[in-house]
């Protein structure tokens, strides 16, 4: 319970004052004469039980009454959002709202987003402390803070319109932290509009604890309102891109499409997805199974310069999450690079070949020793199977990869100390009368994904003799039975760098045949690609800085864009950059409101369940403290009501005499 | 302790109204010389009352010849005998007889009320006589008829005061035993003694033949009790005192006093007494003049 007026809780200790009033009142009473003594004794002797309950019940109702009519003049709010603790208005009002693509999921049986809901109800909330407190808004998109002239504002101001960006609830809330140190509020109170979204929230960050612990730090009582907007919502699907490549296919230029399908139904069915290439419009139709697909698509482009597009579902529960956006560049051919010097150069050449209208080229080769930075000028792609390099080649290709380049190590066959991107090479290790199996490998993404067809490439038939073992922490592609990995990824910059464990060779495995090897080096031949390109790909509100300062103009509308906080293409002079919603925002799901309450620790947390708690968040409720002062007083008076007339009736008329 | 008031005890006024109306006894009353009421034994009123045979050694002046001449049978006639009424005043005059209430002290109103009815009574001719029972003493002044006994009465009622506990039980036992003839006691009291002994009492008066006529004289104060704040009742009768809240009791106190004004109502209509319960803010010419027109009712019924 909160008091917008709380100083008239000074005034607690007037409750005391009829009990005060009844020892005054019994120390002022007045001598008297009495001839009917043994009526009064016997009646004090017989009532006293009685009498003292009545008192006590009349002391009861005095002392409810004026509690009640202080609890009145104090304004108080309670509800769900409010919870029944007493507490004073605070300083400070801090608003944190998600704006992220998820909370535009609309409402079932609602004509409103869930965002739309929160900004309501959080200004209706925010509407009886206008007066009272600072209201200061932090919304996910930006995490500025901005000052709020009035609770009504929060309706239209700029900072709470939608988004295609994700939230970052530790680093929404390490911002309002900085605001109060930095403000040096009083007390304050977090209020947070979030739809419980796991990938916002981030329950396993480990910045969390530091956060409450600060938190706690704080010369002021910080107090924590979560308004968890988790309604139910009408059916949903959205759409993102997860791979994009140009590649030339039987002499001609096609793009190469990956998609995502997200739905929040499992039935299977057909997706109408509307393709947009170079403002014209082509509806397509996609298999869906389940909940996730993923649907590949290739169009052919020619040999014309670069373009963009979207691919758009039809309207949904929401609408914020059925477009995503492409872009392809110019046409830059792919270039590979292979540094070894065994007798597996030629196979690395032909694996890492590029199509051509004139047949395949084969990649270039270089021994480690002769291989110099200006070397991989052009390329894509390098398979290195040498000891790992040092220095200034290892500088080099650093930077390459940092560029978009891809790089690959095949094992040397040595153990070695040296390390590239924290990643070295271990033991060798051979197996026994049974061949290492794979066990499992990403089929969905990276080199080993399914082919468009939606075949495995054959790594569960691949028998491996030979290994070695990688030191370091990466991500694990593919994985033998026993755990070691096969691939690992390390992402360094905006390239990748990827060590594989096997080679092909006959002594080590099965590789050589070329079914896993060749289009593992074909596939990140392509995505290297993206080094020699201009364009900037990034997700919304992950935009750099660099890019931030340029002015950016959408290739859709024709109008300046807010690259920050909304999906699209974007054109600075001969730059693009690709915006798209944050894959995790089409994640479904939310975080267990137990584990939210867990997320801080010991602060003074409240949470507000829209689905569940009732439609207010709070409200004034001084006319039930009215009504019970009412109540009490209109108690009070009958309790002190005089004896009915019947009793005292007979004995006042003159009796007739007998 | 009150002080007499001032106001006289017999107001011209207020007896000159009442002096229209005889006060006359509901019972047979044995007097010593011949008056207005009705006497138990055959008299030489003009009031028939029987015939009855004659018995050797009755006067045969009584014979009624005209019923021997039809009959030839000896009979006598018989007259009422009316006798003069004794009237014996018991005044109460314990400590709760002196509470004040907005109308006077009880002990007042009960002296005005003694002092008129002994007015009364001596001016139509009867014997009046005054029992005045404090804690202490008794004050017995028997029935006189002659005026100057009123100034005796009179004068004994100006010293009256409040005091001690109550002995009006034991004094009116005593009454009974002492009163031999039949006589009209009129008691002016509070009552607030135990109920069953002076239940006891006045039965034991009603044995003995006396017409008997209780004013049960309560202030309206003691009736409502209502009180607005915290009072400390002082006990009249003893040292007792009690601090309570009026409005807590008040219930319990009105079941109490009621119960017992109930049963002493009861009991008087049981033993046919005449039970006369009076507030005090009632005029007590008022309350005279009830109590002759109901006693000259009921004479005339008889």
């Amino acid at each position: 319970m909160t008091f917008l007026q709380p100083l008239i809780l000074w005034g607690l200790p007037l409750v005391l004052l009829p009990v005060i009033i009844h020892f005054i009142n019994r120390m002022r009473h007045r001598p008297r004469q009495w001839a009917a003594m043994q009526f009064l004794l016997a009646a004090t002797r017989s009532s006293t039980s009685h009498a003292k309950l009545r008192n006590l019940l009349i002391m009861l109702m005095r002392i409810l009454a004026v509690l009640a009519l202080l609890i009145f003049l104090a304004r108080p709010l309670i509800g769900g959002w409010m919870g029944w603790a007493l507490a004073a208005a605070p300083d400070t009002i801090l608003l944190l709202v998600d704006r992220s693509a998820s909370m535009d999921s609309r409402v079932a049986g609602a004509d409103e987003s869930r965002r739309e809901y929160a900004l309501r109800m959080l200004a209706d909330a925010a509407g009886e402390f206008e007066h009272s407190s600072h209201l200061v808004l932090l919304d996910s998109a930006t995490r500025q803070a901005s000052e709020l002239p009035s609770a009504a504002s929060l309706l239209e101001w700029p900072d709470t319109k939608p988004t295609d960006t994700a939230a970052d609830l530790p680093a929404m809330l390490q911002s309002a932290l900085g605001w109060l140190i930095e403000n040096k509020a009083g007390t304050a109170e977090i209020w947070i509009a979030s739809d419980l979204q796991a990938s916002n929230w981030k329950p396993d960050d480990p910045r969390w604890k530091t956060l409450i612990t600060a938190f706690d730090s704080l010369p002021q009582k910080v107090r924590v309102r979560l308004l968890a907007t988790t309604q139910e919502s009408p059916g949903n699907a959205s759409i993102s891109i997860a791979q994009l490549s140009r590649q030339q296919a039987s002499g001609k230029g096609e793009v190469r499409l990956a998609v995502d399908l997200n739905r929040s139904q499992a039935n299977a069915g057909t997706a109408t997805i509307t393709r947009t290439l170079n403002d014209v419009a082509t509806e397509l139709e996609a298999r869906v199974t389940g909940q996730s697909t993923r649907w590949r698509h290739r169009f052919a482009v020619g040999d014309q310069a670069g373009g963009w597009g979207k691919l758009e579902l039809p309207a949904d529960g929401n609408p914020r999450d059925n477009i995503t956006y492409y872009r392809y560049s110019d046409e830059h051919p792919p270039s590979g690079l292979v540094v070894t010097e065994s007798a597996l150069g030629p196979l690395w050449q032909a694996a890492a070949s590029v199509a051509g209208q004139a047949g395949r080229t084969p990649a270039k080769r270089y021994a480690p020793g002769d291989v110099t930075p200006a070397d991989l000028r052009d390329a894509t792609l390098v398979v290195w199977q040498a000891p790992l390099p040092e220095g200034e080649m290892a500088n080099a290709l650093r930077r390459f990869a940092d560029e978009g380049g891809r790089v690959v190590f095949f094992p040397p066959g040595q153990p070695s100390t040296a390390r590239f991107a924290g990643l070295g090479w271990g033991e060798k290790q051979t197996s026994g009368d049974a061949d290492f199996a794979v066990g499992r490998w990403d089929e969905d993404q990276g080199p080993l994904a399914n082919t468009d067809e939606g075949l495995l490439l054959p790594l569960a038939k691949l028998g491996v003799q030979q290994r070695q073992q990688v030191v370091g922490q990466a991500a694990v592609l593919a994985a033998f039975d026993d755990a070691q990995a096969l691939l690992v990824r390390q992402a360094l910059g905006q390239g990748e760098v990827y060590f594989c464990t096997i080679l092909p060779l006959l002594a080590w495995s099965e590789m050589g045949d070329g079914l896993v090897v060749v289009p593992m080096l074909q596939r990140l031949l392509a995505a290297g690609s993206r080094r020699l390109q201009r364009d900037s790909v990034a997700e919304c509100g992950q935009v750099s800085a660099g890019d931030l300062q340029l002015e950016w103009t959408s290739a859709e509308t024709g109008l300046r864009g807010d690259v920050q906080t909304q999906a699209g293409v974007y054109k600075n002079g001969d730059r693009w950059l690709l915006v798209n919603r944050p894959a995790a925002e089409d994640e479904f799901e939310r975080v267990e409101d137990s584990a939210v309450a867990g997320l801080f620790g010991s602060l003074p947390f409240q949470l507000f369940q829209a689905q569940r708690d009732d439609t207010a968040l709070q409200g004034e409720i001084w006319r039930l403290f009215l009504f019970l002062m009412l109540l009490a007083l209109l108690i009070e008076a009958w309790l002190i009501r005089p004896s009915s007339m019947a009793e005292v009736a007979p004995l006042k008329p003159q009796p007739a005499a007998a | 302790m009150p002080e007499p008031s001032a106001q006289p005890l017999i107001e011209a006024d207020v007896v000159g109204r009442l002096m229209g109306q005889p006060l006359l006894a509901r019972f047979p009353m044995e007097g010593s010389v011949s008056g207005h009421h009705r006497s138990p034994h055959r008299g030489s009123s003009v009031e028939f009352a029987e015939y009855r045979n004659y018995v050797p050694g009755d006067d045969i002046r009584r014979l009624d010849w005209r019923v021997f001449a039809r009959t030839d049978r000896y009979y006598l006639k018989e007259f009422e005998a009316e006798t003069n009424l004794r009237c014996y005043v018991v005044l109460d005059c314990s400590g709760s007889m002196g509470f004040e209430g907005e109308h006077g002290t009880r002990l007042e109103y009960a002296k005005r009320l003694a002092a008129t009815l002994s007015y009364l009574i001596i001016n139509q001719g009867d014997a009046a006589g005054l029992l005045q029972v404090t804690e202490k003493t008794a004050t017995e002044i028997p029935p006189r008829r002659n005026a100057s006994h009123l100034q005796v009465i009179l004068d004994t009622l100006g010293q009256a005061r409040p005091t001690g506990e109550t002995r009006l039980v034991p004094m009116l036992h005593e009454l009974a035993e002492k009163a031999r003839r039949r006589a009209l006691v009129v008691i002016l009291s509070d009552c607030f003694c135990d109920g069953d002994a002076l239940r006891d009492a006045l039965q034991h008066l009603r044995f003995q033949k006396h017409d008997l006529a209780l004013f049960h004289l309560l202030d309206p104060l003691e009736l409502d009790f209502e009180f607005d704040r915290p009072v400390r009742f002082v006990d009249m009768e003893g040292s007792q005192s009690i601090i309570t809240e009026p409005a807590t009791v008040r219930a319990e106190y009105q079941a109490q006093l009621k119960r017992f004004l109930g049963k002493l109502r009861d009991d008087c209509h049981e033993f046919n007494a005449d039970y006369r319960r009076v507030t005090l803010d009632r005029p007590y010419g008022e309350v005279m003049a009830d109590f002759l027109t109901e006693r000259s009712r009921h004479a005339t019924r008889a």
